[in-house]
């Protein structure tokens, strides 16, 4: 399979949509080329961006659907039966009605009209209902429960959201703590991607370092490591930032920050570094990653194997 | 045991769908709930709007209401329902696409105002985490979604938020798995391109 061939597939690959032949050949494509894993992951790291671009629905918006289609579908039921009895008392007292009535009937429509434009307050909820909205309404995320009793009362708890939006230089500390927070965000993979490529530029801070430092060691997403392992490009040669990559390097899942940290880490081509890799060949099953760990080796004039 | 469980649910619909043939209002109400949720979801995802999403909601069942009684079993009732809403949908999706070619920049009385700023007010009634979400990013999502044709959206969205399969989208929208995975396709491309930076 070429990468051209196996990058057309990786869309419907990600969404387990291939055949199970189609599949296994995707497969086997991924082990032999980490260009084509590094595309998974991002195609991967990409989905997980959209998900909270998903739209919430708006609370209560589900219960008026219900509520107003509910009396539609009742309206529908009784509509042969009320039409028929609406036409015959048109007909009968408006269009065509006794002669007695006439007169009658004109002067309390003009009592009507003009009593009704004296009691009507300008305020009322029926004419303000159109334009106004009520500021002190709370800007509500989630109902969580509702609680009738038996006076007719209801109880409803929940959630009630303030939003704020800030601004500023990524060196203030206010932002950078906002962004902190961000790329520590448990539900929200494509944030966390976003927040550590801006913090990734301040990595001589060592809350950024250590933060770049977790997300690479326990961040589930690999699009979110991968991201922290280009922050800390700079600083391979930092001891606590090495002792970490040889950590990922033997137990990250993913081929692709395997191999993004022994690159990093043969920068600095000392005995530990061999020790690392020797150990990484005795577990590696990808054959790229291998052949990685062992030019790095030959290039420290180190062995391949342990002894 | 999946497979009784999932046949027993059919059943079950079964039941409710010629109960509610029957006259049957809480048959009817009761279907109507197995699925609106999903309906409104996608509604919402697709048209932005939750009056648009409204709309759609009150139309679709109202349809399925009206014209329940010629439904056969020929396919689906989940197929047959989202049939309606896919076409209810793309019709409002290309009433709105007029929209795609303006700037996101309108003249108003207080000034020029970008449409933009307007996507976290409908959303705020969500996920506060949603808010954090840099304006370039959702302007690049919001982009790349206006960049897709209707049927690219709807397979986009049906796919992705929905998780429906190709082939179930492909029966709803009247057209083949294949032409579903070819739309999925380019629905993901566009995407793929509007977010390379971040991705």
């Amino acid at each position: 399979m070429t990468c051209e061939t196996a990058r057309q597939q990786l869309v419907l690959f990600v969404y387990g949509e291939l055949s199970f032949d189609e599949e296994e050949l995707v497969e086997k494509h991924l082990e032999s080329c980490t260009e084509c894993q590094i595309e998974r992951v991002r195609l991967e790291a990409m989905n997980a961006m959209l998900d909270p671009g998903e739209a919430e629905i708006p609370a209560g918006l589900l219960a008026r659907c219900r509520r107003d289609l509910a009396a539609k579908v009742q309206e529908e039921r009784s509509a042969p039966r009320k039409r028929i009895a609406l036409a015959n008392i048109w007909r009968n007292w408006v269009v065509a009605p006794p002669m007695w009535l006439r007169p009658i009937g004109a002067v309390a429509m003009l009592a009507i009209g003009f009593f009704a434009a004296r009691l009507v307050p300008s305020d009322s909820p029926v004419l303000s209902h159109m334009g106004a909205s009520n500021e002190n309404a709370p800007m509500v995320s989630r109902v969580r429960y509702v609680d009738p009793d038996e006076s007719g009362r209801v109880r409803v708890m929940f959630d009630e959201t303030h939003q704020r939006e800030v601004s500023g230089d990524v060196k203030d500390a206010n932002i950078r703590r906002l962004l902190l927070a961000a790329a520590a965000d448990p539900g929200d993979p494509g944030l966390r991607v976003e927040s550590i490529d801006i913090l990734k530029r301040q990595c001589s801070d060592d809350e950024v370092r250590r933060a770049l430092l977790n997300a690479l060691r326990g961040d589930p997403n690999a699009g979110v490591r991968l991201k922290a392992l280009e922050g800390l490009k700079a600083y391979a040669q930092d001891p606590e930032t090495r002792k970490v990559l040889a950590q990922v390097l033997l137990s990250d899942e993913n081929p692709g920050v395997r191999t993004q940290a022994i690159d990093l880490l043969v920068q600095n081509k000392e005995p530990e570094v061999a020790g690392v890799l020797q150990e990484l060949l005795r577990r590696e099953d990808n054959s790229y990653v291998r052949s990685r760990s062992q030019k790095a080796l030959t290039e420290m004039r180190a062995s391949v194997g342990t002894f | 045991m999946a497979r009784t469980a999932e046949s027993t649910s059919r059943m079950d619909e079964a039941a409710l769908i010629r109960a509610a043939q029957a006259g049957d209002q809480d048959a009817f109400e009761h279907l109507v709930r197995n699925y609106d949720q999903n309906v409104l979801r996608l509604a919402m995802n697709l048209l932005r709007s939750p009056e648009d999403a409204y709309d759609v909601y009150q139309e679709a069942f109202l349809r399925v209401y009206r014209n329940l009684q010629s439904f056969r079993f020929d396919c689906s009732f989940h197929t047959w329902l989202y049939r309606i809403v896919t076409n209810l949908c793309l019709d409002h999706l290309r009433k709105k696409k007029v929209r795609k070619t303006e700037s996101t920049i309108m003249e108003t009385e207080d000034g020029p105002l970008d449409r933009l700023d307007s996507v976290p007010e409908q959303r705020a009634h969500g996920d506060p985490q949603r808010s954090l979400l840099s304006r370039e990013l959702r302007g690049k999502i919001e982009e790349a979604l206006t960049g897709m044709t209707a049927r690219e959206r709807m397979v986009f969205e049906m796919r992705h938020y929905q998780g429906m399969r190709l082939r179930a989208i492909g029966e709803a929208l009247g057209t083949t798995e294949e032409a579903a995975k070819n739309c999925l396709f380019r629905a993901t491309q566009k995407m793929r391109s509007a977010l390379g930076e971040f991705v």
